[in-house]
């Protein structure tokens, strides 16, 4: 690849605001008020009711949410916690930061890169304290299975679902199968801020930890005591600093308002690239298209058939169509700092789609020419 | 009910808000050339060195700390009179922090001949805070960490500006210095951190540990720098979005105006309040003068009183603010080691509270609260 220091023509995902988001941001900016108040209040509620679960607990990234949630599961130094590789690597380094060790399980194939409950189910030992499920691209892992599993071990099931608000498995929501579920709203997410996160949770115990960790293990903040609803406080626990502040709250409260119209739309995008990339030699399109009507479309995801083709189609993509594309993901099981600490780990069906896949660009405004011309772009390079 | 004098205010100006919007604007909300300008900027207000905007003071004082290589078995030393940010940092690493004394009689820095005392064979650290804004005797405290061969670690949270008793910047004289851009402070963004160090090395370290030791990020691959990345050792998500630093970035040319009006407000508060009976200042004149000035404390003769004193105030409407010492929080009581007996640290937390203090703050304010305080005083006591 070439060092081209400029914007591709295509990218890999493009944000956009509204000019009501600014105006909210603008708002709160005026008001003076700047961290965990009346406007991450209203956020929270707003995303409980919208995704139907008790408790959102809004935190600065979905890396924070993840941290809180295994604390609450009460994953500790000698616990196990079984994860996917095929994630972004703060699924696996949350249970590092608190002390446990991950224990890494299979996806269950390229047409579904979601954790295998079959595969999970050999791994666990007496040392297991939670299973962590990501909904890859939006596209719900089996959860359901994945409860069962759990309840039968006594284990506490943790959602992974920062590629997932609003997606489904049957009429139940993501996020909402587990002792918590972990959203992100990272700027290539769906609802994005920027940099910030949430927990969701119906359990009374595991808000009231992750509000009360995600600010120091103080027992009362800055709000309460400015609105005199508090004196002073005390502190329980090494808490961490995961507050996520007002602006991004009330941003974020704007743009929730547009989530399922956006969604809607980004499943309008997919729907065409599965129609238009299934056609392709060589080309595989996990997930099958009823599947999509349950997804949040986060991004698109095709796997090469023969992954040695990958490198030269992401370089002529990028430096002949000018179209940005990614890796979703490389296996965290094979990063540098995974291999030193826990060699020999094997998980074929990961390996296997970690080099044969290839996101490619998706945004709710992307226009159906630049759609026609990445789908064109990948026809032509892949018959040449 | 909300109070009618806070302990302290935000005024964000149209200047910052276009600031704001302008990035909201631009579609690019993480990583990009708003944190690096902000990092820029700060670097060169803050006398050169390598400059790391995080997402927290907190998360400066975790990347500090694992810069230096803080881990299970170490120990670090750590003021029993800070926010418990400086402490957890510790903890964060699996080390244990050990707390030391204050100086007292008015001086709520640490004590650099206690800190000596505190030095044993697992002491890698010494965590130094500027409190409230005046400088602690890092010079002093410099030497005694190169003659130990341990690191130090400036917590200037509360001190950004700070000059130091040889005139130097809070935050520049340690290996490391941290800083907080929290609602409260100074240079106010919501919440917000900075790491500055002097060598190339450990500013690496806090870059890479700052977004999970990721190779590359994603406005590289925005710009086609970099196809994938490595992930090379355990690192976190501390990352300070471009909102954030572009609102950083704009309120900066204020700091100094900002904390000399403070400043004024602080005199204005010392001349009126002293003779006082019942309230007694803290630090010098002198050191006022080198102080940027987060918070006004001053101090009443026991807790009992210093409570009363603050219902009091409450009553009028007036918010106010102690500091506890750590060995008071359930986290770190029951500690039950000798090493952690801190009792000039307790005194003098015990017997602090800050008054109200921001720099917009009004003369007819000021006025109210130096009323109210010579009245409660009275009764107080």
């Amino acid at each position: 690849m070439t060092a081209t220091g400029s914007a591709p023509q295509i990218p890999l995902f493009d944000l956009r605001l509204e000019p009501e988001d600014l105006d909210a941001v603008a708002q709160t900016l005026r008001s003076g008020w700047l961290t965990m108040g009346p406007r991450a209040a209203a956020f929270e509620e707003a995303f409980a009711a919208q995704l139907g679960c008790r408790h959102a607990v809004v935190v600065s990234s979905c890396t924070a949410a993840l941290h809180l949630a295994y604390l609450a599961a009460g994953v500790g130094p000698g616990d196990e916690v079984i994860v996917p590789s095929y994630t972004f690597a703060a699924t696996a380094n949350a249970v590092l930061y608190c002390d446990a060790t991950p224990v890494f399980a299979d996806v269950v194939g390229p047409h579904d890169l979601g954790i295998d409950p079959d595969d999970v189910a050999t791994r666990i030992t007496p040392r297991t304290k939670a299973v962590a499920a990501v909904h890859f691209a939006g596209y719900p892992a089996a959860v359901d299975r994945l409860r069962a599993l759990c309840d039968a071990h006594g284990l506490a099931l943790v959602e992974d679902a920062a590629h997932s608000p609003s997606a489904r498995l049957g009429e139940r929501k993501l996020g909402t199968w587990g002792l918590a579920g972990c959203f992100s709203f990272f700027s290539n997410k769906v609802l994005p801020a920027g940099e910030g996160g949430l927990l969701a949770t119906d359990s009374d115990e595991v808000s009231e930890l992750a509000r009360r960790w995600r600010s120091h293990g103080m027992t009362s903040g800055s709000w309460e005591r400015h609105t005199r609803t508090a004196g002073g406080y005390d502190v329980i626990g090494p808490g961490l600093n995961y507050r996520l502040d007002e602006p991004r709250c009330a941003l974020l409260l704007s743009r929730l308002r547009r989530l399922e119209a956006e969604i809607a739309r980004r499943r309008e995008l997919v729907a065409t690239y599965r129609e238009r990339l299934s056609q392709v030699p060589g080309v595989i399109v996990p997930y099958p298209d009823e599947a999509l009507e349950l997804s949040s479309a986060y991004v698109m995801a095709i796997l090469l058939e023969e992954p040695d083709r990958r490198p030269a189609l992401r370089e002529a993509l990028l430096a002949g169509h000018g179209i940005q594309t990614s890796i979703f993901y490389p296996a965290v099981h094979e990063f540098t700092a995974y291999r030193e600490r826990f060699p020999g780990v094997s998980l074929p069906r990961t390996e296997w789609a970690s080099r044969a896949e290839v996101t490619i660009p998706l945004y709710p405004h992307m226009t159906e020419a630049d759609q026609d011309r990445v789908c064109s772009a990948i026809e032509g390079e892949l018959a040449a | 009910m909300s109070w009618s004098i806070p302990l302290t205010d935000v005024v964000i100006s149209e200047e910052d808000v276009e600031a704001v919007l302008d990035c909201l604007r631009s579609g690019w909300l993480t990583s990009g050339p708003r944190t690096q300008a902000f990092e820029a900027a700060l670097s060169e207000h803050l006398g050169g060195g390598h400059a790391v905007a995080v997402s927290s003071g907190t998360a400066a004082l975790h990347l500090a700390c694992r810069a230096i290589g803080l881990g299970p078995g170490d120990e670090a030393i750590v003021p029993a009179v800070t926010f418990v940010a400086t402490a957890h940092a510790v903890r964060y690493c699996g080390a244990e922090p050990v707390l030391c004394d204050v100086v007292g009689g008015g001086d709520l820095n640490l004590d650099v001949e206690d800190v000596a005392r505190r030095i044993g064979p697992r002491t890698r650290a010494v965590l130094a805070v500027h409190f409230c804004g005046y400088a602690a005797e890092v010079e002093a405290l410099r030497a005694l960490c190169d003659e130990r061969g341990i690191a130090l670690i400036e917590d200037a949270a509360q001190a950004i500006d700070a000059r130091t008793t040889s005139g130097r910047l809070a935050g520049t004289v340690g290996h490391l210095g941290c800083f907080s851009f929290f609602s409260k402070k100074q240079l106010a963004v919501g919440e917000g951190g900075l790491v500055l160090c002097a060598d190339e090395e450990p500013a690496a370290r806090c870059r890479s540990l700052r977004s999970h030791a990721m190779t590359s990020g994603t406005w590289d691959r925005h710009r086609g720098y970099a196809d994938t990345y490595d992930i090379v050792d355990i690192g976190f998500n501390y990352r300070i979005d471009e909102g954030r630093a572009a609102l950083g970035l704009s309120r900066l040319p204020r700091l100094e105006a900002d904390i000399e009006a403070r400043r004024e407000h602080v005199r204005a508060y010392r001349e009126r309040l002293a003779g006082v009976e019942g309230i007694a200042l803290c630090w010098s004149d002198e050191e006022v003068e080198r102080s940027s000035h987060f918070a006004f404390p001053v101090l009443l003769p026991d807790r009992p009183s210093r409570d009363r004193f603050r219902e009091m105030l409450a009553a009028h409407g007036i918010q106010t603010t102690v500091y506890e010492s750590l060995t008071r929080f359930s986290e770190f009581a029951g500690d039950g080691r000798p090493t952690s007996e801190v009792p000039r640290a307790e005194e003098m937390a015990d017997r602090h509270v800050a008054l109200p203090l921001w720099a917009q703050m009004s003369a007819e304010q000021l006025d109210a609260v130096v009323a109210a305080v010579r009245e409660a005083a009275g009764e107080a006591v």
